[in-house]
């Protein structure tokens, strides 16, 4: 499916389920998101980063409604400061299923969606080509870079800098510099200077032109019918959550 | 030993961002695109809905944000948000030089790969900017204000929650870029207060979308902070505000110094390449290590 596709029907799901806050409705759609990562034998990955995500801001969410609060009528439990009531339990829990549905189908997307498909869909989109070259360019740093930093670190330790009179001398905070600079120094030079070197390579072959001739290595199929349910689901984003809450003010 | 250095001779002024390739006096100048009324009037819009989401948000301060019309102020919120980010980053991209464009990923991948390992080491603070503020320091404000929304952007591909904070990150790259030129680098004690004062304008832009989109903050020592606050008998607004202007100004302090620290480790050779430097005198006297 095109990448553009899946983007706007997450957001047609999210932006609905939000709106009409209803748990059945916001569970289903967590159970289905598992399900298709499921599918894809992505279930593990989609509940690992889920979980990662959701687990501190569930806990914030307690404490910020329910452990402490002071204007709920049924107690549950009161022990100096600590306050806790059903209602602040509910506030948490329906701010915690809300999440929960944007997490979850953001998790499956990213599983879904192929990176480079992705990057492929936005170079082909009417949007500036700067767009695709960034998201493609990140993508690739991220791995590049941390494979570096390791092999700075590694290097670093080998010239046995931490076992260093000056090192062994300096107080926490000038140890924690030290040890930032060794590596980070490195990184962010070698880094800046790639970026450097780069650009008047980039800039000798045209780029960014905004031209439309140009040779793509890889073409993501689209279809008439997917082009009507993506126009569709961008609308249905916007219109839906809106119908829903006029329905529920009135 | 280190020595001091006298202060290379003032170039002629140029674009504001990107780099310069005439280091070798081989390829012409790499100019930014020019600002057509297209390109402010949506930079101006862009504006416009982050001003007016925010004071509708503070100024209304809706009751109720888990039932009933709440669900209505979250998505308004994370909207007004995030579209602003967007209309920003439509304005800014195309005027990048080629120079900028290709030092934007290596920012963005150091703030994931620098924040993770800088927060393993020393305070936890959220250090994941470093790279937006670099770019601000080299490129100027656009950049980073374009590095600061990517960043987030691309970020969200790994997790959705930080999508509506997208124009926060932007208004600290173009603060970075704003304190830079004004020469909060030229003197390293200064980086650190104009990262206090980016960090309270930040923090003061993100906490609407923290309270309203996500009824409070996305991490337990800072949620702890906002439980206190609320047991205090202020509103959730409120107490994610003062969370907001206890966390943020500190650790965008830190962010600001470390990046004007790396910013003067990089060689005399490579920072002035970046025209922003040169013009604006971003950087003050260098002392060169002999040894």
């Amino acid at each position: 499916m095109h990448p553009f596709t899946v983007l706007a029907v997450a957001a047609l799901v999210v932006t609905s389920t939000t709106a009409l806050a209803a748990w059945p409705v916001s569970l289903s759609v967590v159970l289905v998101c598992l399900g298709v990562a499921a599918t894809r034998g992505r279930l593990a990955a989609v509940a690992a980063a889920s979980t990662a995500i959701l687990v501190p801001v569930w806990c914030s969410q307690l404490m910020i409604h329910a452990l402490f609060d002071r204007a709920g009528t049924h107690v549950l439990l009161e022990a100096g400061w600590l306050r806790l009531t059903s209602e602040g339990l509910t506030v948490a829990a329906q701010l915690g299923l809300r999440l929960a549905v944007l997490v979850v189908v953001g998790a499956t997307v990213a599983v879904a969606v192929d990176r480079h498909r992705l990057v492929a869909a936005i170079d082909l989109a009417p949007v500036p080509p700067q767009a695709g070259y960034l998201l493609a360019a990140t993508l690739a740093l991220v791995p590049r870079l941390q494979r570096r930093r390791r092999a700075i670190a590694d290097a670093q330790a080998l010239r046995l800098l931490d076992a260093a009179p000056e090192a062994r001398r300096a107080g926490p905070l000038r140890r924690a510099w030290r040890a930032v600079r060794l590596q980070a120094v490195p990184l962010v030079l070698s880094s800046v200077q790639d970026a450097a070197e780069r650009a008047p390579h980039l800039a000798a072959r045209g780029f960014p032109s905004t031209a439309d001739r140009r040779t793509r290595l890889r073409d993501v199929p689209d279809s008439r019918l997917q082009r009507l349910v993506r126009r569709a689901a961008a609308v249905g984003a916007v219109v839906v959550p809106a119908l829903i809450l006029i329905g529920g003010a009135g | 030993m280190s020595v001091p250095q006298p202060a290379a001779p003032e170039p002629a002024p140029g674009p504001e961002s990107g780099t310069d390739a005439t280091a070798g006096g081989l390829t012409l100048e790499d100019r930014p695109g020019h600002s057509g009324p297209g390109r402010r009037l949506l930079a101006t819009a862009g504006f416009a809905i982050l001003a007016v989401t925010y004071l509708a948000l503070v100024l209304t301060q809706p009751a109720g944000i888990a039932e009933g019309l709440g669900q209505g102020v979250a998505l308004a919120a994370f909207a007004g948000y995030l579209a602003a980010a967007l209309l920003l980053l439509a304005a800014v991209l195309p005027e990048l030089p080629v120079g900028t464009l290709t030092l934007i990923p290596v920012a963005l991948a150091l703030n994931i790969v620098l924040g993770q390992f800088v927060g393993s080491v020393m305070v936890p603070l959220y250090l994941d900017s470093i790279g937006t503020v670099l770019v601000g320091f080299l490129a100027g404000r656009r950049a980073g204000a374009a590095t600061g929304v990517l960043g987030t952007l691309v970020w969200a591909l790994f997790n959705p929650t930080v999508l509506p904070f997208a124009a926060g990150a932007g208004l600290i790259g173009l603060l970075a870029g704003t304190a830079a030129r004004l020469g909060a680098v030229r003197r390293i004690v200064l980086a650190p207060l104009a990262g206090l004062v980016a960090g309270v304008i930040g923090g003061l832009v993100a906490a609407p979308v923290a309270a309203f989109v996500f009824g409070g903050t996305s991490g337990v020592g800072t949620g702890a902070l906002v439980s206190a606050f609320g047991a205090m008998g202020d509103s959730l607004l409120s107490a994610v505000t003062k969370q907001a202007l206890i966390s943020d100004p500190g650790d965008k302090a830190v962010v600001f110094l470390i990046a004007a620290l790396l910013v003067y480790a990089l060689p005399g050779r490579l920072t002035r390449t970046f025209a922003f430097v040169r013009r604006y005198r971003v950087l003050g006297r260098r002392r060169q290590a002999q040894d």
